[in-house]
């Protein structure tokens, strides 16, 4: 069981073409680190996964646990255990935090079957307080008015809450002080379990000794350039992403 | 998981077999008006007045600078004027005729006046069928009676000011109401009375062609304080029903009066209402109007800010489908110095649909210290809907501020993405977005009413999306 | 038949085929003003504008042909062809038939009864003009019934200043026509000034098939004015880009009465517009504008904005911003404000030592050198004009 890309190639809807063979495993229970520099093409990988109507498969192929992810709309995604905690989290104005998140668990059950409403506000609330948030959060409006750092801790909280089985964290990292930072990836390191696994961007080294992956791959002009192992953060840290594309 | 104690057939698409003792026929002539004062048994004076409005009535042209071209379309000879299973209103719930009961009770009427109204008057066609009171408010003088037991058991309170906010020239729709209006509320509140629950009326219209003619007047009197609420349905026919109300309210000095409309009538009815309100020194005038149904709706509801400090706001969400016109607005009138007004609208266009916004505030001559704010959004939601924005501001003398902001904009893709990638269909993610968007809004209405407003919003989306 | 003659014939037949459409447009046009009444209070283009007042007497006047005692001058320069026209300039004359007006037909035909002078500016495609080409007209006596038309090429650039004078109990009615090629970047100034008593009506149509236009009007001492200016976005491939400026200061028992409507015929374009107004003594302003999105004319970006400072306690204001939109993704936003002067303003600039009545001129003039500093420079104010419109 794994989430397997193969030869993908995208491009931003009638726009430049972006992913030019991206070829990757991640299998359950393991984390895998996307680093690249700007515009290698790390954040459209994130979208083209999840279904974003801005960017368009080319071709090839995206499996999620033997699923054909490009069938499915941006939802069925979703609800089939795919979750991305957004680069840039979106504002939803006048959709309170809690009724957004009972609908989008809600769209998780049967037909005909109800959310516990009172189980629900008792998870949300020892999950808000394990990320550190304020209750009152439950009741303003999706990431309105929040700053950077609040609007990625509700995604964290979504992540928490929506419970999948693979999770992309765009660049989760950025806007996030240290303590916020640590907060995010303790929360992250919580939910790392054999029947999950998670895909995470970043351009730093800094998130990644919070959350220590198993496997780092470069990313680079729209192709895996290299996989390895952790050892491989430290190189690019001391020597920039410049000695990769030689070997290119 | 819902928050709603009700489960009530929201739509009202239904409809029971005709059984009227009185049937005016079709159009309106001076002898429909002999049958309608007949069998209300009016006063000569009653009769008299109707003839003369009839007469205005006939001679006035369609409006033009307040009407969308579309209400020229109705045929005033295809309607029926009056129709009716009795005259008198049954003060107690078992005594009402079995079908208008079961009508009444699939819409959550007796249930909504056990769980929280101080009163309920349920009109089905012509006439009330139910009107009823806490009798503790009876014995604080509340007067709560249809129009016609208003103007014979009241006729001192209400005569004097019957027609004086909407008089019967005020346009052709008023003078129509005023020769053939039957039904509605007449309510008064005594000095210094405040009401803690809500009065709520329901409007029922059953019958084909009908026309429906409601005539409603609110006191409020000194310092007094009132919620009235009223909802409407209707069953949908091939042909046009018309209701065409006419609501007046006079706070007077320091009284405060609400006034929330739900209204869902069936796609073939037009709906073209006038509602005004007096506010004298003081007073306080809200009116919270929110239009989903009707084919044609035509409303704008006024304040008159006679009194000195009075304050008038309207609160107003309109939604608009394919095949519908939502004609919908304010007007304020600043007739005192230093008023104050608030128009906040907001609308939703769906497919075909159209939704306007029409307005007018008028700063008269020599007033000083008067404000008003007025914001109006409007939401697309497909690239075939529309919306318009009509506005008229007028401001004379320099001691007053006026400002008017509009915006147009469309449900943000990204912000669905957002949705979706959360596991929610296009269609409830879309459903939220404008569940958003008036969001603010729909916390004016009383708690009962907008989980029931969100309901019916979310039944619109997924009719269109879903 | 060799591919040259073929071309040739294809040609002809497209020609023949234009000609046409103009012919049946005309013929419309014909009826147009056969059937268009004399505005009155049903009139809803004038609402607010006292048309039993201001339309009957512009009426009268156009009816009494009175001698006009009238004087055209113009100013020129390189790379621009301007002339004054005669009767017998047709196209120019079929041009004028065919132009909208916001609720004035029967004014537009009695125009067109009257065709033959005024003048006609024409700017060769590229052309790049430096000094303002100035039009002037003055009227001693009369009404005086002059067109204009603008053409501007492909790529040209010119700034162009209309005057309009008016003496004593002169009157003056203008149907203007500026046209605008792809690429075209003009700058059009209209000054409006009149002695108390004199009377203005200008109907006004815009034209951009891909060019950019800055339309400014400023009225001073007429008695009476009115404007209607529809400004088109036409269907073409570049983006058109219109903004439309207005900013006068009313006194006396002064009315002017301003009609605008923005029409976006194509999407992707962008208008804008900024009408302010200064109102003393018994003078009144009425504004009423409209932007219209058409069904497709998807990714618009349309903004309106009227805002009106009031001077006295006689002074009035009418303001009717519309907005009409049938398209998708429209970013369209409209404004209008009015309010007496700030106190605070006023206080700062008294408190430094400067008189009442002089404070209050200075602060009237700030609010509209506003405008007339969008319309100078109108790369720099870019972001201004939006955050206007907003």
């Amino acid at each position: 069981m794994s989430l397997i890309i193969k030869d993908l190639k995208a491009r931003v809807k009638d726009g430049a073409q972006i992913l030019n063979g991206v070829s990757l495993e991640i299998p359950k229970g393991e984390v895998h680190a996307i680093m690249g520099p700007n515009g290698s093409g790390k954040s459209t990988l994130s979208k083209v996964l999840c279904g974003h109507p801005a960017y368009e498969v080319i071709s090839g192929t995206a499996e999620l646990d033997g699923q054909n992810l490009f069938a499915m709309s941006a939802d069925e995604r979703s609800r089939a255990g795919l979750f991305l905690a957004f680069q840039y989290p979106v504002e939803v104005p006048g959709v309170s935090n809690a009724n957004f998140l009972r609908a989008a668990l809600q769209a998780r059950l049967p037909e005909g079957e109800e959310l516990d409403a009172v189980q629900f506000y008792k998870t949300l609330r020892s999950t808000m307080a394990k990320l550190g948030m304020d209750t009152k959060f439950t009741s303003r409006a999706v990431n309105e008015g929040f700053s950077g750092g609040e609007k990625k801790r509700n995604d964290v909280l979504q992540m928490m809450m929506l419970n999948p089985t693979y999770a992309i964290l765009d660049e989760t990292d950025s806007g996030l002080d240290v303590d916020a930072l640590r907060i995010v990836s303790d929360g992250v390191n919580a939910m790392r379990a054999p029947y999950r696994s998670f895909m995470i961007i970043t351009h730093y080294k800094r998130l990644l000794d919070y959350i220590r992956p198993d496997v780092v791959h470069v990313l680079h002009r729209g192709r895996i350039v290299r996989t390895a192992g952790y050892e491989i953060v430290d190189e690019i840290e001391q020597k920039g992403f410049d000695f990769l594309k030689i070997e290119e | 998981m819902d928050d709603s104690t009700f489960q009530i057939d929201t739509r009202g698409e239904f409809a029971f077999p005709e059984n009227h003792r009185f049937d005016a026929g079709y159009g309106l002539t001076d002898e429909t008006i002999d049958y309608i004062c007949d069998a209300k048994g009016e006063p000569d004076w009653v009769r008299r007045f109707r003839k003369d409005a009839l007469k205005q009535f006939r001679e006035m042209p369609m409006p033009t600078h307040w009407a969308p071209k579309e209400i020229n379309a109705l045929d005033f000879d295809k309607i029926r004027y009056y129709l009716a299973h009795g005259t008198a209103p049954y003060k107690d719930w078992e005594e009402v005729p079995e079908d208008v009961k079961r009508t009444f009770e699939r819409l959550g009427v007796p249930e909504q006046e056990r769980a929280f109204l101080a009163g309920v008057d349920a009109q089905y066609d012509s006439e009330t069928a139910y009107n009823n009171m806490r009798e503790e408010l009876s014995k604080q003088g509340v007067i709560f009676v249809n129009s016609t037991e208003g103007l014979r058991d009241y006729e001192h309170i209400f005569r004097p000011w019957f027609g004086k906010v909407i008089p019967v020239n005020d346009n052709k729709f008023s003078a129509l109401n005023h020769a053939a209006f039957s039904g509605g509320s007449f309510i008064y509140v005594p000095k210094g009375v405040k009401l803690n629950q809500p009065l709520q009326a329901y409007f029922r219209i059953n019958s084909e062609s009908m026309g429906q003619f409601e005539r409603t007047l609110i006191i409020a009197d000194e310092g007094a304080e009132l919620m009235y609420m009223e909802g409407c349905t209707a069953p949908k026919y091939d042909s046009a029903t018309l209701h065409s109300g006419v609501v007046e309210l006079v706070a007077l000095k320091g009284a405060k009066i609400q006034y929330v409309t739900v209204q869902n009538w069936a796609t073939n009815v037009y709906n073209l209402v006038i509602q005004r309100g007096l506010a004298m020194e003081d007073a306080e005038i809200r009116w919270i109007d929110c239009n989903i149904g009707s084919g044609v709706t035509m409303k704008y509801p006024a304040v008159v800010l006679k009194g000195r400090r009075a304050r008038g706001e309207v609160v107003s969400i309109s939604l608009a489908h394919s095949g519908q016109l939502q004609d919908t607005g304010a007007r304020m009138i600043h007739a005192a110095p230093e008023t104050t007004s608030n128009i906040v609208a907001k609308s939703i266009s769906i497919g075909e649909g159209r939704a306007s916004y029409r307005g007018e505030v008028n700063i008269l001559k020599g007033m000083k210290g008067c404000k008003n704010n007025t914001e109006c959004d409007a939401l697309l939601i497909n690239h075939n809907s529309r919306t318009d924005t009509y506005p008229a501001i007028s401001v004379h003398g320099n001691a007053s501020a006026v400002q008017h902001e509009a915006s147009v904009s469309q449900v943000d893709e990204e912000m669905l993405f957002y949705m979706q990638q959360r596991g929610l269909t296009r269609a409830q993610a879309m459903s939220l977005a404008v569940n958003g968007f008036i969001n603010d809004l729909v916390q004016e209405f009383p708690m009962e009413y907008s989980v029931e407003l969100r309901r019916l919003i979310d039944l619109q989306m997924e009719d269109s999306i879903g | 038949m060799n591919i040259s003659e073929s071309l040739n014939l294809e040609a002809a037949f497209a020609q023949a085929e234009a000609d046409a459409q103009i012919r049946r447009a005309l013929e419309q046009n014909a009826q147009r003003f056969a059937a268009a009444q004399l505005p009155n209070r049903y009139n809803e283009d004038w609402r607010f504008g006292k048309p039993a007042q201001f339309a009957e007497e512009l009426a009268e006047m156009l009816a009494a042909r009175e001698p006009v005692q009238a004087a055209i001058r113009i100013e020129s320069g390189d790379g621009v062809h301007a002339e004054r026209i005669s009767p017998r300039d047709e196209d120019l004359k079929e041009t004028l038939q065919l132009m909208p007006t916001i609720g004035s037909d029967y004014f537009l035909g009695l125009h067109v009864e009257r065709f033959g002078t005024g003048c006609c500016i024409m700017l060769e495609p590229g052309a790049v003009v430096e000094n303002p080409i100035v039009i002037t007209y003055e009227v001693g006596a009369g009404l005086y019934t002059p067109s204009t038309f603008i053409m501007a090429g492909a790529g040209a650039k010119a700034r162009i200043i209309e005057k309009h004078i008016c003496r004593d109990g002169a009157a003056i009615f203008c149907a203007r026509s500026i046209q605008l090629a792809e690429g075209a970047d003009i700058a059009v100034e209209l000054h409006e000034s009149g002695a108390g008593v004199s009377k203005a009506f200008n109907i006004t149509n815009i034209q951009s098939l891909g060019g950019h236009i800055r339309h400014l009007t400023m009225h001073n001492g007429h008695a009476w004015a009115r404007e209607e200016t529809v400004a088109e976005i036409a269907e073409a491939d570049a983006r058109g880009e219109i903004r439309l400026y207005s900013a006068n200061k009313l006194s006396g028992r002064s009315v002017l009465d301003q009609h605008t409507k923005q029409v976006h015929h194509t999407g992707g374009a962008f208008s804008d517009l900024l009408y302010k107004n200064v109102v003393d003594d018994q003078a009144t302003a009425i504004f009423a504008g409209n932007i219209y999105v058409a069904p497709a004319a998807h990714d618009t970006d349309a903004y309106q904005a009227n805002r009106n400072m009031l001077l006295s306690e006689k002074a009035g204001i009418h303001s009717l911003p519309g907005l009409e939109i049938l398209a998708d993704r429209v970013k369209c936003s409209h404004g209008s404000a009015s309010s007496p002067m700030d106190e605070e303003q006023l206080f700062y600039l008294t408190s430094r030592g400067v008189a009442r009545r002089q404070a209050q001129l200075l602060v009237a003039e700030g609010f509209l050198s506003d405008v007339v500093n969008h319309f100078k420079q109108v790369d720099g104010a870019k972001e201004l004009d939006m955050s206007s419109g907003n």
